[in-house]
């Protein structure tokens, strides 16, 4: 699919192609800090600042309009923090350049009528879209969708890297 | 301007309860609608927000709490006016009390003075053709300034409205004759029209606004209380819906909205919470007033007459003419029409669809007043319009989901549905995971100072590589509990999927085979899974890289994925 929903002025400023730049560089700077992990410790700690890096780029790039990335931003920002000094400063640098008040951006509205669907399918979507927990259903199935297509945009860069690179 | 327009629609409202109530007589106390409770209540409410426990404690007395839900459903919706909610809410209780003659009394007795000498007015015009009732309806949003006019003319409409209801059908070409220039009386009207047709239509409300809606369109033609009193409603609010549009681009975006939601609501339970949600759709105050009473109602016409008591703010019910004025006068032909296309389109453009309006004047008047009935019967509620328009809501955003959803195009319901985002989901983001933990165990040999290089390459290129599936001794992801059945998915990814993930798909099958014989999931998988989660999964359990994987892509053994793509 085509996850240009963030079309921009520029036509070159597409989702993807700001996400893949973010994390193609985010990449580099992680291997560069460390070197090829060889223990699965090592491979461990590597996955999860690739992860990191990945979920990190792909809500910067879809823009902190929407909920879930802003959320995402946020627990990024906050799990750093509360690693303390272990946390690189670059990534530091990031997390505060993107402050973004998540905590009141979230709606708490309570859900009143919203047991016409699943209860239990309703928090399920809402554990996996970050930020979905202070949002209505409507605004939840909004949120997913762009979300789902946020992640299969990062999905397809992340399967090319990875093939470029094995390949 | 809030204030103006709440008045207004509280006047309709009030004369609408007027007219009601001359039929029926028999309700008192019932309608706590009493104008100066209504009034005093929806301008208070409308200074806070909680019009709602307001209105309520004057619907209460109404049979059908439906305008108390009217109100709410206004209220969540971004009309700052939120005596528009109410005095849908009110609209929908005298018309339900029209429809149920349970509150004619008490809606008479609601509408102040004034509005009762109006309503007697309106009376004397006497069964006027629904028509023109509907053109006034429609008038509301041409001219602020006949509001005054119109107020004037709420007595007639609310008259009107009555006499609709103890009509069991309402003639069409009265309303015609309605003067009331503004589209909220007529609507009024017609939803009175519609609920006098319902005895009962409160309790025929189904509960999904989009059933109600197809219920609407098809029994446009039979007197079924309850539909015909959703489909009123749902014509009526289209039409009022449309009146705003029109006059408001924006407002039309949210009115059209609204109003098909509405309209679907009169169907459901949630009359009123589409109609809140059509005040909500970013209108301003008027507008959402307008288009809850021409939506909600079946039992408009207390709304109507609710307006006339507040015609005493001239600027608010030069807002609310304006609206109405606009709404009715456009929607008039169209009202009629709309009533039944409403029905039927506003579901489905519930998401303000402002052309919509014009493209449904075509459905012949005679639909509207059904709709205007089954409005009345289904959702004076205010809450049941806003839960309809929410209901709509949802529905639009699951269908677009589903084509989100690889492979749900066949599924219907929304538990299923959510079912299949929330593996789709928790599948791509096992993906992630997983392709995050290849990305770190894969040594760059690239060199990644090729960075531009290589963003082109990802972005455009669209060769199948058959990368090998190097992967380390970790297994990234578990497997996760597949849901069974969902053999869409794979179809429905593949296309989405790029051509290289078949290749390594295909790879990776031809190694697992072996490998997952004991595994039936993974069987299952590519039947049940798109194929890129089947990859990942698969490769978790692949610790060496396929490096005959173009040899072995042909031979893919039976009843895997590669049948189903």
């Amino acid at each position: 699919m085509n996850p240009d929903h963030h079309s921009s002025l520029n036509p070159s400023s597409s989702l993807k192609s700001r996400f893949t730049k973010t994390f193609l560089r985010s990449l580099i700077k992680i291997n560069k800090q460390r070197p090829f992990p060889y223990c699965p410790r090592e491979i461990f700690q590597r996955c999860h600042r690739v992860k990191t890096a990945a979920d990190k780029s792909l809500a910067r790039a879809a823009g902190s309009r929407r909920v879930w990335s802003r959320a995402m931003l946020c627990k990024i920002r906050n799990r750093s923090l509360r690693r303390g000094c272990q946390q690189r400063p670059s990534v530091r640098r990031i997390i505060i350049g993107y402050q973004t008040t998540k905590k009141g951006y979230c709606l708490q509205k309570k859900m009143s009528d919203d047991q016409e669907v699943g209860t239990d399918q309703a928090s399920k979507l809402r554990k996996l879209v970050p930020g979905g927990e202070a949002m209505d259903l409507c605004s939840l199935l909004d949120e997913a969708a762009h979300y789902i297509k946020c992640l299969n945009t990062q999905v397809q860069v992340m399967r090319r890297i990875a093939d470029i690179h094995s390949s | 301007m809030e204030m103006g327009d709440k008045d207004k629609f509280e006047l309709e409202k009030r004369s609408d309860n007027h007219i009601n109530y001359h039929s029926p007589d028999s309700m008192p106390s019932d309608w706590r609608y009493s104008s100066a409770n209504v009034a005093n209540s929806s301008l208070g409410l409308v200074s806070t927000d909680n019009q709602m426990p307001v209105c309520r404690g004057d619907l209460v007395g109404v049979s059908s709490c439906s305008s108390a839900s009217m109100v709410d459903s206004f209220s969540p919706g971004q009309w700052d006016h939120p005596t528009n909610s109410q005095n849908l809410g009110f609209c929908d209780i005298s018309v339900q009390n029209n429809a149920s003659t349970s509150n004619p009394m008490g809606i008479r007795k609601g509408g102040p003075a004034s509005l009762r000498t109006g309503l007697d007015k309106t009376l004397d015009i006497g069964w006027n053709p629904p028509s023109s009732m509907l053109k006034g309806g429609i008038f509301l949003p041409t001219a602020p300034g006949v509001l005054p006019q119109s107020l004037s003319q709420f007595p007639e409409d609310s008259a009107f409205i009555e006499r609709a209801a103890r009509f069991s059908y309402f003639n069409g070409g009265n309303f015609s004759d309605m003067v009331n220039p503004f589209g909220i009386p007529e609507s009024m009207d017609l939803y009175s029209k519609g609920g006098g047709m319902m005895q009962g239509p409160q309790e025929v409300f189904p509960g999904s606004g989009l059933k109600s809606l197809s219920v609407v369109q098809g029994q446009k033609n039979v007197m079924n209380m309850g539909d015909s009193s959703r489909d009123t409603s749902l014509s009526v609010e289209h039409v009022a819906i449309e009146g705003s549009p029109l006059k408001n681009e924006k407002k039309n975006g949210s009115l059209v909205r609204s109003h098909d939601e509405a309209k679907q609501g009169v169907g459901g339970s949630g009359n009123e919470s589409e109609e809140a949600e059509f005040s909500g759709g970013g209108r301003q105050d008027k507008p959402s007033k307008l288009e809850g009473n021409g939506g909600e109602l079946s039992a408009k016409s207390p709304a109507s007459k609710k307006r006339k008591r507040n015609g005493q703010d001239a600027d608010l019910d030069q807002a609310k003419g304006t609206q109405q004025s606009v709404e009715a006068a456009k929607d008039n032909p169209e009202v009629q029409q709309k009533g039944d296309e409403n029905p039927t389109s506003t579901p489905i453009k519930a998401t303000g669809k402002q052309c919509k309006l014009g493209s449904q004047a075509s459905d012949p008047p005679k639909e509207e007043y059904i709709h205007v009935r089954a409005r009345r019967g289904q959702a004076t509620n205010s809450h049941s319009l806003a839960e309809r328009v929410r209901r709509e809501k949802i529905s639009e955003r699951m269908k677009f989901l589903q084509d989100l959803v690889p492979g749900c195009s066949k599924v219907t319901g929304k538990a299923v549905m959510l079912d299949e985002i929330i593996n789709y989901v928790q599948s791509l983001q096992r993906q992630v995971e997983f392709l995050s933990m290849k990305l770190a165990t894969v040594n760059p040999r690239l060199d990644f100072n090729t960075e531009g290089l290589l963003a082109k390459d990802i972005l455009h290129s669209r060769a199948v590589s058959s990368s090998t599936l190097a992967f380390s001794a970790e297994v990234p992801m578990v497997y996760p509990p597949f849901n069974a059945s969902q053999p869409g998915f794979i179809q429905a990814s593949f296309p989405g999927m790029e051509s290289h993930s078949d290749m390594l798909r295909r790879a990776i099958n031809s190694q697992l085979t072996p490998m997952t014989g004991g595994f039936k999931e993974t069987t299952q998988l590519p039947n049940a899974w798109d194929d890129e989660l089947h990859n990942v999964v698969q490769m978790g359990y692949v610790t060496c890289a396929p490096q005959d994987s173009q040899d072995i892509n042909g031979s893919l053994p039976p009843g895997h994925m590669k049948a189903e793509l």
